[in-house]
């Protein structure tokens, strides 16, 4: 069941990542690479909708399906609606199916209603011009009639009073009479929302000013961060606008469908027990890996690149069960980082240390554009490319990245010393190839080996644990 | 700790005086006069805000000859009162609360003890809020409210709002009617509390 690596989508053009064409060499391109693909892994994983053989347009028919069960009734045609969308929707499968989605909302919402305003407002993290260049690639700003518009954290505010006190949002993404929140279900920051009201968080994070995402990061803890997404969800300002949800859904094969809802608690519910049961046993695999050189190499930031749908900062925290609540902290949160004196060792006791399974990674291709410091200061790190490096030591928010890392001319380079310094031939690329990681032969036999254990504990023991900390009643889900 | 790199440069051409700049500029280097945006190069500190959101694309960031370093000495402060402050706003003095300039809490405290009064002046002396411009803003509110100060916002400003509520103010009919939906609201309370107790080397 190993056969030959899957190739990645090609780099992207931004201004957070190096140009594409200094990107001389995939992991994928390396000897001794093969893939695993997830269904290989795990036979019982979702059929996917996407990739296939239809291409976008079953993107277009789940969305326009879906979107018949929610009531649009509430929208006159004199009302202005803003869709509202996040950047992380376009670093799944290159982003072509979530454009897709968000088209398709324009054209439904605009058929139903009869109402032609109708904006696309695009969140982000910490870059703040990423959506601007995704809505460029994808022509959204073209197919929302020059309404689209990429808004960041530090744009104007608007003060959102809570059950919990008073929190703050963008201004532009409460600027119309409705909103639709239509977002994807990839579980991504699970060592942030721990998948807790996963559906929910945009409204504290894309959505939300630098207060509100502080009072994440900051103020609450690591397993109580993410009620300021509820609390603001919750809210009458927000309630009188909120529409309807729409949802990409995602496993760590692909898409395998779309959800929408008046009711976003409901969705909640879908979407928390799905990351939990498919992104589950990906993840409890990866933290059975006893050893590994890690290759990033995808178009996001450090911690966000992709293999299977896990991203590297998941990995970094796989020596622990990010999904169990009983479990504090994670290896990586920003709570844990904090955590952390200036010697380098951890102020209290119980801090878990970063997987320790990570020998080295080769940092091949990623973005700067969020605080990656931590990774370099925790696992010994070779950066490809004297270029990449460069990047990072303007990028503000790395100034001290590269304080730790040794610089490779070329990929293969780095792969040959990271080998004879970790004493493994055992390599995952976090490639974001689709359904499928990209490893070398002796990862690939070692994961085909685990999987059916792995699956067979999360289906038994670990995902109605986790359900129940979540308030979740599996017997509500069929259970495959 | 903030090394400082680059600086913000206008393209006086392409500049047409929105002041998107200086709403969102986090230590108010950069104003418009005459419809034109000009940096100020001495408190300047690379963060690319500036550059980020200008909706005309006038500014870029460019390398300083010769980087400087921003940073508030401890030397000669009283660091019980540090201490003392960092406990009031609920941290340890040694926990880090800018993850971009790996800027402890004990840092900023000593800026507020040497007289910073507001958050703009606190970056200026210790680069908090110039890298990634988002995470580190409650902290500082907390240790400028803990001191007794409350800053005034810039004028017409963007660069923040308010103090928000932090695990220790959630009121508990909210903890009891969330506690089955997963939020560990006295939990993470509780783990916050034995950072903030620890020792300034660690341990109790």
């Amino acid at each position: 069941m190993l056969r030959a690596p899957v190739m990645p989508l090609p780099p992207r053009r931004s201004q957070y990542g190096v140009a594409p064409e200094l990107v001389r060499k995939r992991a994928a391109e390396l000897p001794d690479m093969v893939s695993v693909l997830v269904r290989d892994l795990f036979p019982d994983a979702a059929p996917v909708i996407y990739p296939g053989e239809n291409g976008l347009e079953m993107i277009r028919e789940a969305t326009r399906k879906q979107m018949e069960k929610v009531d649009l009734s509430m929208i006159k045609p004199g009302d202005s609606v803003n869709v509202l969308g996040s950047h992380h929707g376009f670093t799944l499968l290159g982003g072509a199916p979530y454009a897709e989605m968000l088209r398709t909302i324009r054209d439904v919402v605009r058929e139903r209603t009869g109402c032609t305003d109708i904006r696309l407002r695009v969140g982000v993290g910490l870059r703040f011009r990423e959506s601007e260049e995704y809505i460029k690639a994808f022509g959204l700003d073209e197919y929302y009639e020059g309404k689209a518009a990429g808004v960041a954290p530090v744009d104007e505010g608007v003060a959102i009073e809570t059950e919990i006190g008073t929190l703050y949002g963008i201004k532009k993404i409460y600027d119309a009479r409705w909103i639709i929140h239509a977002h994807n279900s990839d579980v991504r920051e699970v060592h942030f929302h721990r998948q807790v009201d996963r559906a929910v968080k945009p409204f504290g994070m894309s959505y939300a000013r630098i207060e509100t995402r502080s009072t994440y990061h900051q103020n609450l803890g690591p397993r109580a961060a993410n009620f300021v997404a509820r609390a603001i969800f919750d809210s009458p300002f927000v309630q009188e606008k909120f529409a309807c949800a729409v949802f990409l859904m995602m496993s760590p094969s692909g898409v395998v469908g779309v959800d929408a809802d008046n009711d976003l608690y409901a969705l909640n519910d879908r979407v928390t027990y799905l990351g939990c049961r498919d992104y589950g046993k990906m993840m409890t695999l990866l933290g059975e890996i006893d050893e590994a050189i890690t290759i990033l190499d995808f178009p996001s930031p450090v911690p966000y690149v992709f293999a299977a749908g896990v991203i590297f900062a998941n990995f970094a925290g796989a020596n622990r069960d990010l999904f169990d609540l009983d479990d504090p902290l994670p290896p990586y949160t920003w709570y844990t980082e904090a955590f952390y004196g200036e010697d380098g060792r951890p102020l209290i006791e119980g801090v878990p240390p970063v997987n320790p399974a990570i020998k080295v990674v080769i940092h091949n291709y990623a973005w700067g554009g969020y605080p990656s410091a931590f990774f370099t200061e925790h696992i010994p790190t070779i950066v490809v490319g004297r270029e990449q490096a460069e990047l990072l030591n303007r990028d503000p928010q790395n100034i001290s990245y590269t304080k730790h890392t040794l610089l490779a001319d070329d990929l293969d380079t780095a792969v040959r010393f990271a080998k004879r310094v970790a004493g493994t031939d055992k390599i995952l690329a976090f490639d974001g190839a689709s359904g499928a990681l990209n490893v070398s032969r002796s990862l690939g036999e070692y994961l085909l080996q685990k999987a059916p254990l792995v699956s067979r504990r999360v289906d038994d023991e670990l995902l109605p644990k986790w359900l129940k900390q979540r308030g979740i009643d599996p017997s509500r889900f069929k259970i495959r | 700790m903030r090394a400082v790199t680059l600086y913000a440069v206008v393209d006086v051409d392409k500049c047409k005086g929105c002041t998107r700049c200086e709403r969102v500029c986090p230590v108010l280097a950069i104003k418009v006069e005459n419809k034109k945006a000009v940096v100020d190069p001495e408190n300047c500190l690379g963060c690319a805000n500036c550059e980020q959101r200008c909706p005309e694309m006038a500014i870029t960031m460019a390398p300083l000859e010769q980087s400087r370093v921003v940073q508030e000495s401890l030397a000669g402060v009283d660091m019980a009162a540090v201490i003392d402050l960092c406990r009031r706003a609920h941290l340890h003095p040694k926990q880090i609360i800018c993850y971009c300039t790996a800027t402890r809490a004990e840092e900023v405290a000593a800026a507020i003890l040497k007289g910073a009064k507001s958050p703009e002046e606190i970056s200026r002396r210790t680069g908090v809020r110039t890298g990634c411009k988002v995470e580190c803003i409650q902290p500082v509110l907390r240790l400028l409210h803990a001191a007794g100060i409350a800053p005034e916002r810039p004028a017409r400003g963007y660069q923040w709002y308010g103090l928000t509520p932090t695990v220790w103010d959630i009121p508990e009919e909210v903890k009891k009617k969330y506690a089955q939906r997963g939020f560990y609201f006295d939990e993470d309370r509780k783990l916050l509390d034995s950072l903030v107790g620890a020792g300034e080397k660690g341990g109790e």
